[in-house]
């Protein structure tokens, strides 16, 4: 799945708003003019004024007047430009495209300690596919008398390549007898007359799967060694058929020395191929790495969703240009304060 | 009708109590050069009077100086010459009116014409429009002239124009009178020494000048001022800055020096009216002004 937001264009939520606030300001300043040329009302005449506007001083004190004028009236429209950009809502409209394939996979691995190894084969293949997958959710459950979930179904790749690290840790290096094993395992068996029943597992493993209301490709790896110690709940046939049910693909997985008992294996193949996913008995073609490779080509049912949209609001540009103007405003109003207070302050001491 | 003389009655009775009425009385009597010879009657001396006219023996009875009224020779003519351009629509001080203060000194000038049994004309005008109401020696006339000049001042008027103004007196008036110039100019341009010049030799010429508000102050600071010639507003912030308020009273300063010697040179007697308060006591030293001028 594609993750990233694909930024478009910036573009105006109101763009309408602009020539309307463009237009207010001008029609302001219009009006504003108009008035400033029509005498006040309530004033007082002076007459002779004229002869104000030959002192010396009086030139100097317009040419200040001119240069904070001309600052005011720039950082007002400024402000006023940034306020219109603002008002404008600018926008970025992201696309995500949600082609995800909606594939949930479950790794479901008979933890009793005749499979150690091959369980720790599976997850180190398992391990190699995972970077390449996208969109996919994987499980790992592990079973013995009961089942458990090591973690749920997830598309947290990073959290899965840890997890699966650890547990082909805990089952490769230590061996059956290391602490990292039964520390790993504690708790798949209850009791210790049922073991390795791969019915049960299959059937815990098949409602582990979630989201059954969405048209996804469930798939379980199953591997097992199909030596079951003491009696279960679920037979392998009707846990089989169980999953045929609920359509989930079972993937089966026979440990090599699964060989020497034919039936047990016959029983685990029927079983398997029942579902439409594949079976192989590992050391017969090598390594687990076909089956692995037929789940990577398990079709991904993908969901006709549409492509996720967002839309974010840039106010950095109008703030920006609003701030700056807002800052020009503040400071040509303190200077304007402080040559007046100078002013005031001279006149005070005659 | 804004009774303008009441107005001005009222204020020379403040003044009477003061004991300036009776002085203006005496100061305008002596403004004229030929009186008459036909014996009238006596009044109590005042300050002003000419001490040619005093009856001595009359004053030794009666243990008071008492001077000896003649009747006028002739009716003199007291010609208010008022320039009524927009200008004299503006303030002459944060509370008073230039329009006000010109009505006012007029008023006064012209009260005591009339007292006098003399006569009161009207000469007034700006830029476009000049126009002069013949002399009557009565206070319902005068209280009319007075409602002209107060009417034919507003903001949104003509220009004012002393040089037309007087250019139009020249013109159009034969009789010699007493012209009264009430104007608010701050210089005299040469056309208007011209003028003036040419007019002395007719009439006995009084100038009377009206002062402007300075926008420089900051009693007016929280006032709106709008320059009544230019139309446009005159900025709030100048009404803070020292300099310029030194500045500006060095040039109103020295264009009042400057004017007042001009109208010296002329041999015209010439008083600011700086406001009601001091108006009166203005006309009064204009008068004296005069008279020592005359004496001369």
């Amino acid at each position: 799945m594609d993750l990233t937001w694909n930024g478009g264009g910036s573009e105006f939520r109101w763009p309408w708003m602009l020539p309307l606030l463009v237009v207010l300001v001008v029609g302001l300043l219009v009006w504003w003019a108009r008035t400033r040329g029509r005498p006040p009302a309530g004033a007082a005449y002076v007459a002779h004024a004229d002869r104000l506007r030959s002192l010396p001083r009086y030139q100097t004190l317009v040419r200040r007047r001119v240069i904070i004028g001309t600052c005011l009236t720039l950082a007002a429209l400024l402000t006023c430009a940034g306020a219109i950009v603002l008002s404008g809502r600018v926008q970025e409209r992201q696309t995500m495209q949600q082609d995800d394939r909606t594939r949930d996979i479950m790794l479901c691995l008979d933890a009793s300690g005749s499979m150690a190894e091959v369980d720790a084969e599976v997850l180190r293949e398992f391990r190699t596919i995972v970077d390449g997958l996208q969109g996919e959710r994987v499980g790992l459950t592990i079973f013995s008398g009961v089942a458990i979930t090591v973690f749920p179904l997830t598309d947290d790749y990073d959290f899965v390549v840890e997890q699966l690290t650890e547990a082909e840790a805990a089952f490769g290096t230590g061996g059956v007898y290391s602490d990292a094993y039964a520390l790993y395992t504690a708790g798949t068996v209850v009791d210790w007359s049922v073991q390795s029943q791969l019915g049960d597992g299959l059937a815990s493993c098949v409602q582990r799967f979630d989201r059954k209301d969405e048209e996804r490709s469930r798939a379980i790896v199953l591997a097992s060694d199909n030596e079951p110690i003491g009696e279960g709940i679920f037979d392998v046939a009707g846990a089989a058929q169980f999953a045929a049910d609920e359509d989930v693909i079972v993937h089966g997985i026979a440990a090599p020395l699964t060989a020497d008992r034919p039936s047990a294996l016959q029983l685990f193949d029927d079983a398997v191929t029942g579902t439409g996913g594949t079976f192989a008995l590992l050391g017969q073609d090598g390594s687990a790495a076909a089956v692995i490779a037929a789940i990577g080509n398990l079709e991904a049912r993908k969901i006709d969703r549409p492509p996720l949209v967002q839309v974010l609001d840039r106010p950095t540009l109008g703030t920006v240009i609003t701030g700056i103007g807002l800052g020009g405003l503040v400071a040509v109003w303190i200077a304007e304060g402080a040559i007046a207070l100078r002013g005031r302050r001279r006149e005070d001491t005659p | 009708m804004t009774a303008h003389l009441t107005r001005i009655k009222s204020r020379l009775s403040v003044h009477a109590h003061r004991k300036v009425r009776g002085l203006l009385d005496g100061e305008y009597a002596a403004i004229h050069v030929g009186r008459g010879i036909d014996f009238n009657d006596l009044r109590e001396y005042v300050r002003g009077d000419d001490v040619k006219d005093i009856d001595w023996k009359a004053s030794a009875r009666s243990r008071q100086l008492l001077i000896k009224r003649y009747v006028a020779e002739r009716k003199h003519t007291v010609l208010l010459c008022v320039s009524t351009g927009r200008s004299m629509a503006a303030m002459n001080d944060a509370a008073v009116s230039k329009r006000d203060l010109a009505v006012f000194v007029s008023g006064v000038m012209g009260y005591l014409a009339v007292q006098h049994g003399d006569l009161v004309g009207l000469a007034h005008g700006d830029a476009t429009r000049q126009s002069a109401r013949p002399p009557e020696g009565n206070e319902l006339h005068l209280e009319r002239l007075l409602g002209i000049v107060h009417d034919a001042i507003a903001p949104d008027g003509p220009p004012s124009d002393l040089t037309a103004l007087l250019r139009y007196v020249a013109r159009t008036v034969r009789r010699r009178t007493i012209l009264v110039v009430v104007s608010d100019e701050t210089t005299l341009p040469e056309a208007s020494v011209d003028i003036l010049r040419r007019l002395t030799a007719q009439h006995e010429v009084l100038f009377l000048t009206i002062g402007d508000l300075d926008p420089t102050l900051p009693a007016v600071a929280d006032r709106r001022l709008v320059d009544v010639d230019a139309g446009a507003e005159v900025p709030g912030w100048l009404r803070h800055d020292r300099e310029l308020r030194d500045q500006y009273a060095a040039l109103v300063t020295s264009q009042e020096q400057q004017l007042r010697r001009r109208l010296e040179q002329l041999g015209v007697v010439h008083e600011r009216v700086r406001d009601t308060e001091s108006a009166i006591s203005a006309v009064y030293r204009l008068l004296e002004r005069h008279r020592h001028a005359r004496r001369r």
